[in-house]
């Protein structure tokens, strides 16, 4: 009998003592998405056939001995703007909801090169941006911890599934805060790599100076198993940094005494005020991270709202402009998140679009001469916990700066990590960001703070 | 942007948008318009401040 619950690390160590097959694993995830999965949505499709025949040839290779590495027989699952051959990437929209690419995403090879099983594409918010919508081809997926509660987004279905255990892990994309939102909300661990570390190239765009792709999985160690099949140089994303990838599990085992970090307070205690539990979650996860060994301090940036409009106004510019055809000739085909948020970006000037590459670098300065003094900043990943699906606002990007799209900004590893949970058993979260490329750091001090808490222990009930 | 003005601007951008939509991107263009007005600093930014190459971001 397979647990209902499993992490990547807990699993791969099973396989390769050939205590667990991944056949009987993936089977179990199969059963668990059937009976659960109806009331999550947190699937698009699920692909059983072919997960049966890889897990079938994981089994074989590695009867043979010829064990490939932890990701090897794991099912994960796949947001639906990560291209799969001859399977259908919709982005969730009617727009593309015929398209079947002809080759997988450059991280999806990655993942399958590593023998990572495909269970099936997960739901998104439309093309990454619109949601929660309900006049999509699919229901907007819903928060295991309490299904009328909203999952974040737009990495909505890799939030829900990984934290119902429907998968051990998936992929996810963060252009303003797509994965540390649904992680925050579905008390995941999930990490947007610095810009450069996992190709793009096979991934719906949103914006492409702000999109990343990155892993979501229960646990840190397990990010760190993922982000090391997806992180590599590929010469067909322009973006990609073509520099050594490290061992970021075996970063983990680092320590984290004397690490500086500063606490960037006035984001969410004055910026974009966060609620009570929320603040509290923090301050505590700040101490336990002192009694660590780290050094903790204030820092002061400008304010959100400035790093907030820099990013939104890039965001709405870029996307209007990859998606300007389609909203001419199709725009009813579009949800009316997506299509009336995207009506905006048709409203941005050229000049302004310019003015926020210019403040752009302005704060990309500032962020750095800030982390002269720091290894790293830590401050809030979302206002609260989960709210109510059906309360989420279509311009509430606008209402309330964001918290997380300043690190899109600057293109730092930015990571949401589970600080402990509400009276009523929702998750709650705090975001820690390194210098770029130290994505190591973050996973090591993201780790350690889980080794020394009770939250990973936790799982929501699904009975 | 008055409503009127917004009519003109889509008619621009050929998009076919509901009037009820219409309404409710009339409803927040303050809030973008702030947006926008803090990318320009006050006092302005020197006419030589380049915008940022950021698609690569420097390794060092």
């Amino acid at each position: 009998m397979v647990p209902d619950f499993l992490t990547i690390a807990e699993a791969a160590k099973l396989i390769q003592q050939r205590e667990l097959s991944p056949v009987e694993l993936v089977d179990s995830r199969l059963a668990r998405i059937e009976k659960l999965d109806g009331k999550l949505h947190s699937f698009i499709r699920v692909l059983a056939d072919t997960a049966r025949a890889e897990a079938r040839a994981a089994e074989s290779d590695i009867a043979a001995g010829k064990y490939r590495g932890p990701l090897h027989g794991i099912p994960l699952g796949l947001k639906d703007i990560y291209e799969t051959a001859g399977i259908p990437t919709t982005g969730h929209s009617k727009v593309m909801q015929d398209h079947v690419p002809k080759a997988d995403a450059f991280s999806v090879k990655k993942l399958r090169d590593a023998g990572a099983v495909v269970m099936g594409k997960l739901a998104t918010h439309e093309f990454a941006l619109g949601g929660p919508s309900f006049d999509l081809p699919w229901p907007p997926a819903r928060n295991p911890w309490d299904t009328t509660r909203f999952t974040g987004g737009s990495s909505s279905g890799t939030g829900a599934s990984v934290a119902a255990g429907l998968v051990l892990g998936g992929t996810g994309s963060d252009t303003g805060g797509s994965i540390r939102g649904p992680s925050a909300f579905c008390g995941l661990a999930g990490i947007k790599p610095t810009y450069g570390i996992v190709s793009r190239m096979g991934i719906l765009p949103l914006a492409f100076s702000l999109d990343h792709a990155g892993p979501m999985a229960w646990t840190t160690e397990d990010c760190a198993i993922m982000l090391q099949a997806m992180a590599g140089h590929d010469p067909t994303d322009p973006g990609s940094a073509n520099r050594p990838i490290p061992d970021y599990r075996a970063a983990l085992k680092g320590d984290v005494k004397g690490l500086r970090i500063g606490l960037v307070r006035h984001f969410h205690e004055r910026d974009n005020e966060v609620n009570a539990a929320t603040r509290n979650a923090i301050d505590a996860a700040a101490k336990q991270l002192a009694e660590l060994g780290c050094s903790v301090r204030d820092v002061t940036l400008s304010p959100l709202p400035e790093w907030s409009a820099c990013g939104m106004t890039i965001m709405l510019c870029e996307a209007y402009s990859i998606h300007e055809a389609n909203l001419r000739r199709r725009f009813t085909d579009f949800g009316e998140n997506f299509r009336d948020r995207m009506v905006l970006g048709g409203l941005v000037s050229g000049a302004d679009y310019v003015q926020a590459l210019r403040r752009r670098r302005e704060l990309v300065a500032e962020f750095d001469r800030a982390m002269q003094s720091v290894d790293i900043l830590m401050t809030a990943a979302a206002p609260s916990e989960a709210p109510p699906i059906d309360q989420v606002p279509k311009f509430a990007l606008f209402e309330r700066p964001s918290l997380t799209i300043a690190f899109n900004v600057t293109g730092s590893p930015a990571m949401s990590v589970c600080c402990g949970y509400t009276e009523a058993g929702l998750p709650l979260s705090f975001q820690i960001v390194g210098k770029r490329f130290d994505d190591a750091t973050v996973l090591r001090l993201a780790h350690a703070y889980e080794q020394a808490t009770p939250w990973r222990g936790r799982r929501p009930n699904l009975q | 942007m008055t409503r009127q003005e917004l009519d003109q601007a889509l008619a621009r951008l050929g998009l076919d948008v509901a009037a009820k939509e219409r309404d409710e991107v009339v409803a927040v263009l303050p809030l973008l318009q702030q947006m926008l007005d803090r990318l320009r600093p006050p006092g302005g930014r020197d006419v030589a401040a380049e915008p940022a190459h950021v698609v690569k971001f420097p390794e060092g």
